[in-house]
């Protein structure tokens, strides 16, 4: 996956892969040929565009020889910095609805900004209260969203 | 005919109204915000908003929708000139004079000639989508099924063809789009299809999520990759620009005009593709080419202007067909469908009254961005230079509050955090995103008109050639594909595609 070419071929392959799995999945929709339009037509359709064009790609790629473009993939602290903010967006998403909006709105902005700008704390933590109070403001207060609250707090 | 001019001034005066024009203000102050920041677009900026208009009557909220898309537009600008950072992609041709102009000292005169080109244009691309939308529209009422969908199809086609040189990953990318928006129930029968059993995905894939987490999350992701924290400002020293300094911008703005209107009615033509080309035609022109690139003032006058006429033709097809043509006049189609409003020909005869006040709210706006941009220029520069680990987060937490207010599923969230990592993975990989967000907006109209023609011809697919109108769709269609395979064939380099707006 280092140059456009590998990257291609891999991609090419995961397609083909993908396809076949619509094509497998699309068998088993239910329903009758009475229809017009078959319940199975389309994901087949599509199941067979993206395993054609997986295929394709792949041995278009695979019979390339010319200069091959070097993907930018991200240096070790860029993957670290990139897999820890998806991290804790994990954890945040999954958090929300035991916590509420509020609570998990203020433990996440208040870890990442303090992660990706390494700021004091307490400022950090200044700019996740204030996100977390205006999120709680704003949708569960004035707009009224049926966000999750949370334990501490109330509608 | 849809168009009369008491229709038009009936939409003037609910355009006029308080509550309105004080959402058309907050529109065009948000609009400009995203605009100037640079890791959030008008794609990605109306969709995480999008939930949150909810709360007002359809009208308001489709001009708030309107005045912040053509206030992003707009406010790309002002932070290519002061800053050097481009906004948006169709601001990097004005980030190249523009920016120049500042360092000479000149950031005043050129923020003021991409305001009064902006406006300039903007509104001669109104007059245009005025005149325009309702004579397309009284030309499509003769549509059927099949015409909509050879219409959607060409549309698509072209986008695809348009992506750059990657014709296959762009063909892949619309259909992973269509495919993700497959996965559910059945629009007709609805009957569960592609679920694996799972009850989550009976619920479908939200477009919204794949737009906010293709756009938002992955824009994210590359800040965060690169570390990115401050930038330098220029000082500003005088502010307006000259009588002869508009002189010389005249013959720049109705050209770029007419560049970014006409080539803004296609389907793919961005403004990315537009500003790049009115500033092209320019320098060609030019008794002195050579000043371009070193500061020339009509250099910040043809990007603006054909940036912001784009913006204003984008609204001819949505209106008059529904057919966005492009990202985020996709997510403008999709805050309709959540009212209810149905964009083509119907809604000009049915709700003349929504259409008309929205166009008139466009020309308000433009006057109100004029007006408030001038004098706020300082303030929007300095908001430019929130740092990234500050601004970032917050994306985000906008990104989960907003996928998750469409309909309360936190399934939604999880649905665009997958698309995040997609986009991320697509960008640095060369697939265009467009024609997957385009394909998942479009799906369900794709799908339905299928239907409804192969009910009408009992079954043939004849009938999408028959039909004369739909037939040059269809054959359009296929030239597009066509020659994008021979540009592939002819071109001996791997398929990637070229880094594109979101517009």
């Amino acid at each position: 996956m280092k140059t456009q070419r590998s990257a291609d071929i891999a991609g090419g392959c995961f397609l083909t892969f993908l396809g076949l799995v619509t094509i497998f999945a699309a068998t088993r929709i239910k329903g009758g040929m009475e229809e017009r339009l078959p319940p199975r037509t389309l994901p087949y359709v599509i199941g067979f565009i993206i395993l054609v064009s997986g295929v394709f790609l792949a041995i278009r790629s695979w019979r390339f020889r010319g200069e091959d473009p070097v993907i930018k993939w991200p240096d070790r602290p860029g993957t670290i910095r990139i897999f820890v903010t998806l991290v804790s967006l994990l954890i945040y998403i999954a958090l929300m609805g035991l916590l509420g909006l509020p609570l998990s709105t203020f433990l996440f902005i208040s870890f990442l900004v303090w992660y990706l700008g390494r700021y004091r704390i307490l400022y950090a933590l200044f700019i996740g209260f204030l996100s977390g109070l205006i999120s709680y403001i704003l949708f569960i207060y004035l707009l009224e969203l049926s966000f999750p609250v949370g334990p501490f707090l109330v509608r | 005919m849809l168009f009369s001019w008491e229709y038009l001034l009936q939409g003037f005066a609910t355009a006029f109204s308080l509550q309105n024009l004080l959402w058309a203000f907050i529109g065009c102050m948000i609009g400009t915000l995203i605009g100037v920041l640079p890791g959030i677009g008008p794609s990605s900026g109306i969709a995480i908003l999008l939930p949150l208009t909810t709360v007002l009557p359809p009208t308001s909220a489709i001009i708030m929708m309107a005045a912040i898309y053509y206030g992003a537009m707009y406010g790309g600008s002002t932070t290519a000139i002061v800053v050097n950072i481009p906004g948006e992609a169709s601001s990097v041709p004005t980030a190249m004079d523009g920016y120049e102009m500042a360092k000479q000292g000149r950031a005043g005169p050129a923020l003021g000639i991409a305001a009064i080109s902006s406006f300039v244009a903007g509104t001669l691309g109104l007059v245009g989508l005025t005149f325009f939308a309702p004579f397309l529209a009284g030309f499509a009422l003769a549509f059927g099924p099949p015409e909509y969908f050879a219409l959607m199809f060409m549309g698509l086609s072209l986008v695809i063809s348009l992506s750059g040189r990657a014709l296959l990953k762009g063909i892949i990318s619309m259909a992973l789009g269509l495919l993700a928006s497959l996965i559910g129930q059945n629009p007709l029968t609805g009957a569960a299809r592609l679920t694996f059993g799972s009850v989550d995905l009976m619920a479908g894939v939200s477009f919204i999520s794949v737009i906010v987490g293709l756009f938002a999350i992955s824009e994210v992701m590359f800040n965060v990759e690169q570390a990115v924290k401050a930038i330098n400002v220029t000082e500003i020293r005088d502010w307006m620009p000259t009588w002869a300094d508009i002189k010389q911008c005249i013959g720049a703005m109705l050209r770029s005009t007419g560049v970014g209107f006409f080539l803004g009615l296609l389907p793919g033509c961005a403004p990315s593709v537009t500003t790049f080309v009115a500033y092209d035609l320019e320098k060609r022109i030019s008794k002195h080419p050579e000043r371009f690139g070193h500061g020339a003032i009509e250099g910040v006058a043809a990007p603006e202007g054909a940036n912001n006429a784009t913006s204003s033709a984008g609204f001819v097809p949505l209106f008059s067909f529904g057919l966005p043509t492009a990202p985020s006049m996709a997510v403008l189609l999709g805050g309709l469908m959540m009212y209810g409003l149905q964009p083509g020909p119907m809604l000009f005869k049915q709700n003349p009254q929504f259409v008309w006040a929205v166009i008139a709210s466009m020309y308000i706006g433009n006057i109100m961005l004029l007006v408030l941009n001038l004098p706020l220029v300082g303030m929007w520069a300095r908001i430019a230079i929130i740092p990234f680990p500050v601004l970032g987060p917050l994306i985000v937490l906008c990104s989960v509050v907003g996928t998750y207010s469409i309909r309360f599923l936190m399934f939604d969230v999880w649905v665009m955090f997958i698309f995040g990592i997609m986009g991320y993975f697509m960008r640095k990989l060369g697939y265009p995103i467009a024609p997957m967000v385009l394909a998942s907006v479009l799906a369900q109209m794709l799908e339905t008109s299928l239907q409804q023609s192969l009910l009408i011809s009992q079954g043939s697919p004849l009938i999408f050639i028959t039909r004369p109108i739909s037939a040059v769709f269809i054959g359009l269609a296929i030239l597009a594909i066509v020659r994008g395979v021979w540009v592939q064939i002819k071109s001996h380099a791997p398929e990637i595609a070229l880094e594109e707006d979101e517009g």
